[in-house]
């Protein structure tokens, strides 16, 4: 493949500096290493507090009115009746007579009463009488000519157009064009854990447990909604079941939960349920395109043309980046937001990255079966130069290799009998860089050691790596260091999106326990007649480097702090944290071509995020991205009656997610980087599956579903449809 | 009618202080060569503090285009 | 949910006791609760009394000659797991295991099974007032019906959801109810009502009434088998699923002398198909066979706007079942 054209090569390390201080150990005892979490067993035996589990004395619990029309005007609200109801201690109308509501689900009235049965009955008392209005359910009712104008101005919000080279150019060297559309559905976050909190006022001082994943952020949108001081808000989220995204903030029912306390004289628990959870605590927003693009004969991109829509329900932003990662020197891309009468979108586990990666990835194989290419190598040639923020030409052949992609017949399996195998594959990069976190270390004169720090775990183990950090920097052993994160009183850091929580956390407490360390040498130092530089802490010794027996055991060495703990502040650095990770990923699929079923075998992840700091986490990162992937491929789809604008599947049982039997064999190859510092891989192993798995059952029927999620249904009527034409790919 | 066209996809000084997006919340570090693997594209999903919704209290949409000087329910 | 009372019947006579004043949904019984409580918690059920009618009988007996009985009590595990019940009904526990999650089979019942209200989710929705909650349309029409009927004609579009429903009426079960009138014994292809005989529930039960036991006779010569079609193959409903029994002739030689082909999932109740029975009849199943029944069973479907490809379903599912229970290795 010598001199067969490829993207020519320009690397641009991204590769930070070491830190000067506190390098991360070129050889770690803890880092990088099988570690399972430290709060593993609590929360396996139902000892982890959650929001739901904290019960206060004489709390209630709250819940909400919410509209059962997508599109209405608030005549009257009556909360007479509901107040009078048993149990219920506080009622309030959330929105005022002529206001709007713009999706099923807007929160309308609220009330506390002391069992949940009460307040889900004394509900359905508050009389709302309603004017009905017109409402657009669906995209394509949007755009339809002569369509109600629902949204103040106007159900379509036009983008920005972007463009690059020169596109007539690029068709004429074009010798093969595809012209295609692709689209995505909405996908809701379903957080196993529910969006909410429970709040208590001390006089005018609120504390809050919410289910946020930011303890900080949640507090100054407290004190902002409630215009109160921020120094009189406390945020408690010491676990939680996951936000994907979704919970940046009290939200509505924490704002809501907030006031129905202040009104009780009493703490009130108010998490949403599930039905509440699809309609109004944000999803991530459909995709589609219109996409003509031109390859050359001899497999080089050069032109790509695309119209992008996309709805993020009552709210806009569901932009996505196209072309993803491939390089086509000429293109133009313009999008439109659509406005439609459903629950607004929000930040969702890498937004738009899946979106453009699905629409990019599908193209990809049509075109390399255009031009009778291996989609592999049609992919290599026209990737962006391998840098440490740009590995596919080095990933792809690791994965095939791992994968078997060798194996792969051309598009159509061949073999006889209603099940049909295929493969596919796809790539996927981010940035995953962090800052800003502080953090506060105590070692106290008995040894044990507090690592405080106000980030939260979202259930992907940030307290472990706090713990593995603060015991790897200390030399000593994990049980030694007590991690205490998720709550707005500790130390500032910042929300927990972007995978930036460990490249955020990560060199806080690498500096901060270095600093203490350096502060507990200094202390020792003089009674053991060396110098506290020579000194280095290992194996739960501090001693002369390359001199255990000139040294103090750890506990030895703690107990000269008299009675006075040792305490420092210290906070983020450069240098042990970098941003840009790239991954790649294989799915191969069996499609019942009789029963339109669709199953995923196989996933093949090969991925990298800088230095791993746990390599158990960081694979599980890997699985939930591939499951949720998988899901997002196959089954998740929030679906509006297309009449009356409601969803008609706000559940787990018609919103499918996968179950054991349904989560393919997953192999994931993590490539370490730890010269690039840590990197946060929350998101990157999320982006590509669909694509992959999308890909996949294209090869495997010969007919392309270029829409997700990959139905029986479509998968009947496009083998159907095929028939009727009598082509293949 | 489409909505007015921003100017610039950047929060300005002028933006109302009741405008937050994830963004203002997570500390990220960009990748500077981000932009060489795709083109620029908007996401974000803004909200009002007010209304804790994508809408501002006057029903229309919360976004940096337009949460600014000029609106009735934009204060600084 | 609404508040509700709760009688705690120690057994079939009090739990009917309890029962003889009922009027529809408003005294309800009370099995595993996996259907009625997610009813309840959406109040699309409303009952003012629940009366426990988990000791009503729950024992098996499959003698070697003569009936087997099932209790109704009898948990979907039970029936599972049930070595004799398997050897001589696989059908049955074939379907039993494919059932909810091992949770919902360790507490749902046979008689739950059988009582279950549709999954439709304009039903199972408290904003759609369909016409089986006394309101004026079926939303399927118009909306989302990918997962709704094929057969049946309306005017209410929902599939009868019960797994154990298919197999029972194959091999030509009999379901046995209790009420104040004493005891009657019901084919259970014919305890199932179509919308137009019962807008508000799916059988002929009156609210006075349980389901006391399932009685099936014992198969002689014949071969039988379920074939489900599943999305998820984790706790998922059937797209369609299909029960046959062949009652293979005397002689040998694999010629079907009568046939039951019971389709689930594709109409408001479980759906016989006797173009499917006529067609196996006197034949020597085989592929070609098969493929000519599930056409014959299909070929009055009437399809919505976007449930066409169950159409394809129905007849790989029905296909499937017939070679499964040919003894054939189906996928």
């Amino acid at each position: 493949m010598a001199d067969t054209p490829q993207v020519p090569e320009v690397n641009a390390p991204s590769r930070p500096q070491p830190h000067e201080k506190y390098p991360w150990p070129a050889e770690p005892t803890l880092v990088g290493k099988r570690i399972q979490r430290v709060d593993g067993p609590i929360k396996v035996t139902g000892q982890a507090k959650y929001s739901y589990d904290i019960n206060r004395p004489g709390g209630l619990h709250g819940r909400i009115l919410r509209s059962p029309h997508p599109h209405a005007r608030i005549v009257a609200i009556d909360l007479s009746a509901a107040s009078k109801a048993p149990g219920v201690k506080a009622v309030m109308a959330v929105l005022q007579p002529g206001a709007k509501v713009m999706f099923q689900g807007e929160e309308v009235a609220a009330l506390a009463a002391a069992t949940e049965e009460q307040a889900d009955d004394a509900l359905r008392l508050i009389k709302v009488q309603y004017e009905v209005l017109p409402h657009i359910a669906t995209e394509a009712l949007a755009l339809r000519e002569g369509a109600p104008q629902v949204f103040k101005d106007g159900n379509i919000k036009a983008g920005d157009t972007e463009e690059a080279g020169d596109l007539e150019a690029g068709f004429k060297a074009a010798a093969h064009t595809v012209l295609a559309g692709y689209a995505t559905q909405v996908q809701t976050h379903v957080s196993l854990e529910t969006h909410g909190c429970v709040c208590e006022w001390d006089g005018d001082k609120l504390t809050s447990w919410v289910s946020t994943q930011a303890v900080h952020g949640t507090r100054e949108q407290f004190a902002k909604a409630l215009d109160i001081p921020q120094a009189n808000v406390r945020v408690i989220t010491e676990y939680m079941g996951g936000g994907f995204g979704s919970k940046f903030g009290p939200d509505a029912q924490g704002i809501i939960c907030a006031k129905l306390a202040k009104q009780a004289g009493a703490a009130v628990k108010l998490l949403l349920d599930r039905k509440d959870e699809h309609l109004a605590s944000g999803n991530r927003p459909s995709s589609a395109s219109k996409i003509k693009a031109g390859v050359s004969a001899d497999g080089m991109l050069t032109a790509f043309d695309a119209e992008t829509w996309g709805t993020g329900g009552a709210g806009a932003g569901s932009g996505f980046p196209l072309p993803y990662i491939y390089v086509f020197p000429n293109r133009r891309r313009k999008h439109r937001d659509i406005f439609t009468n459903a629950g607004p979108q929000r930040a969702m586990r890498a937004p738009g990255h899946p979106q453009g990666c699905f629409h990019t990835e599908m193209l990809m194989d049509e075109l390399a079966d255009k031009l009778r290419m291996d989609p592999l190598a049609f992919r290599i040639k026209n990737l962006p130069p391998e840098a440490p923020n740009a590995m596919w030409r080095k990933y792809f052949p690791i994965a095939a290799e791992r994968f078997g992609w060798s194996k792969r017949h051309v598009t159509g399996d061949p073999t006889p009998g209603p099940i049909k195998r295929g493969m596919g594959c796809a790539a996927n990069r981010w940035g995953g860089g962090g800052q800003g976190t502080k953090a506060h270390c105590e070692i106290n004169p008995d040894g044990s050691v507090v690592m405080r720090c106000g980030t939260q775990d979202l259930g992907v183990g940030t307290k472990t790596i706090v713990a593995i950090i603060t015991a790897e920097t200390l030399g000593i052993p994990m049980e030694l260091v007590r991690a205490e994160i998720g709550d707005s009183n500790y130390p500032f850091s910042g929300g927990s999106g972007g995978s930036t929580t460990a490249p955020g956390v990560s060199p806080a407490i690498r500096v901060t326990s270095g600093m203490a360390l350096d502060a507990l040498k200094a202390k020792v130092a003089p009674g053991l007649g060396v110098d506290a530089a020579t000194l280095v802490a290992s194996n739960g010794r501090i001693h002369v480097k390359g001199d255990p027996s000139k040294g103090l055991a750890w506990r030895d060495a703690c107990k000269q702090l008299g009675m006075e703990p040792l305490a420092v502040d210290g906070q983020w650095e450069r240098g042990l944290s970098a941003s840009g990770t790239s991954g790649v990923q294989f799915a191969e699929v069996e499609v019942d071509i009789e029963t339109g079923v669709s199953k995923v075998t196989r996933v093949t992840c090969v991925q990298d995020c800088g230095l791993i700091v746990d390599q158990l986490t960081a694979e599980s990162q890997c699985i939930g991205g591939i499951i949720g992937g998988v899901n997002y491929a196959l089954f998740e789809d929030r679906i509006l009656d297309r009449v009356t604008g409601h969803m008609v599947n706000p559940n787990m049982e018609w919103y499918r997610i996968a179950g054991p039997s349904d989560i393919p064999t997953i192999d994931i190859t993590l490539m370490n980087q730890p010269e690039r510092g840590v990197i946060g891989i929350g998101e990157p192993p999320t982006i590509s599956t669909a694509a992959a798995v999308a890909n996949a059952v294209a090869n495997a029927i010969g007919a392309r579903i270029r829409s997700i999620p990959i139905t029986p249904e479509k998968v009947i009527t496009a083998l159907a449809e095929r028939e009727k034409t009598g082509g293949t790919l | 009618m489409d909505h007015p066209k921003p100017a610039s996809p950047l929060v300005s000084h002028a933006t109302c202080e009741h405008l937050r997006h994830k963004g203002m919340y997570v500390m990220s570090v960009v990748d500077p060569a981000e932009f060489q693997f795709y083109d620029k594209y908007d996401a974000t999903a803004y909200w009002c503090t007010k209304t804790q919704k994508p809408l501002g209290p006057d029903g229309k949409a919360a976004h940096a285009s337009a949460c600014h000087d000029g609106r009735e329910c934009c204060s600084h | 949910m609404k508040a509700f009372a709760y009688v705690n019947a120690a057994n079939q006579q009090e739990a009917l006791a309890a029962l003889s004043t009922a009027t529809r949904g408003r005294r309800l019984p009370l099995a595993g609760g996996t259907d009625l409580l997610g009813l309840m918690k959406d109040y699309v059920a409303e009952p003012d009394v629940l009366v426990n009618v988990k000791n009503l009988p729950a024992g098996i007996a499959v003698p070697a000659q003569g009936l087997a009985v099932i209790g109704a009590a009898a948990t979907l595990t039970d029936v599972a797991d049930h070595a004799a019940l398997a050897k001589t009904y696989p059908a049955l526990t074939d379907a039993a295991r494919g059932v909810g999650t091992p949770q919902i089979r360790n507490v749902g019942t046979v008689g739950g099974n059988l009582m279950q209200r549709p999954r439709c989710w304009y039903f199972r929705n408290e904003e759609f007032h369909c016409l089986k909650k006394g309101g004026a349309r079926c939303f399927a029409v118009e909306g989302e019906n990918q997962y709704h009927a094929i057969f049946g004609d309306g005017p209410c579009h929902i599939v009868h959801p019960s797994s154990l429903a298919p197999p029972l009426i194959a091999y030509n079960a009999r379901i046995k109810v209790a009420g104040p009138q004493g005891e009657r014994e019901i084919e259970a292809g014919t305890f199932f009502l179509m919308p137009d005989r019962n807008m508000f529930g799916e059988t002929v039960l009156e609210p006075t009434e349980l389901v006391t036991e399932v009685v099936i006779p014992t198969p002689r010569n014949v071969s039988a088998a379920t074939y489900e079609v599943k999305f998820k193959q984790s706790h998922d409903w059937s797209i369609v699923t299909a029960s046959v029994a062949l009652r293979m002739s005397g002689g040998g030689g694999g010629v079907v002398e009568s046939a039951r082909v019971v389709l689930g999932a594709v109409a408001p109740v479980p759906w016989r198909s006797l173009p499917a029975e006529q067609m196996l009849k006197g034949k020597r199943v085989d592929e070609a066979v098969a493929w000519q029944a599930a056409e014959a069973a299909l070929a009055d479907a009437r399809p919505m706007s976007g449930n066409g490809y169950k159409v394809q379903v129905a007849k790989t599912a029905l296909r499937r079942a017939i070679m499964k229970a040919t003894g054939a290795k189906v996928v």
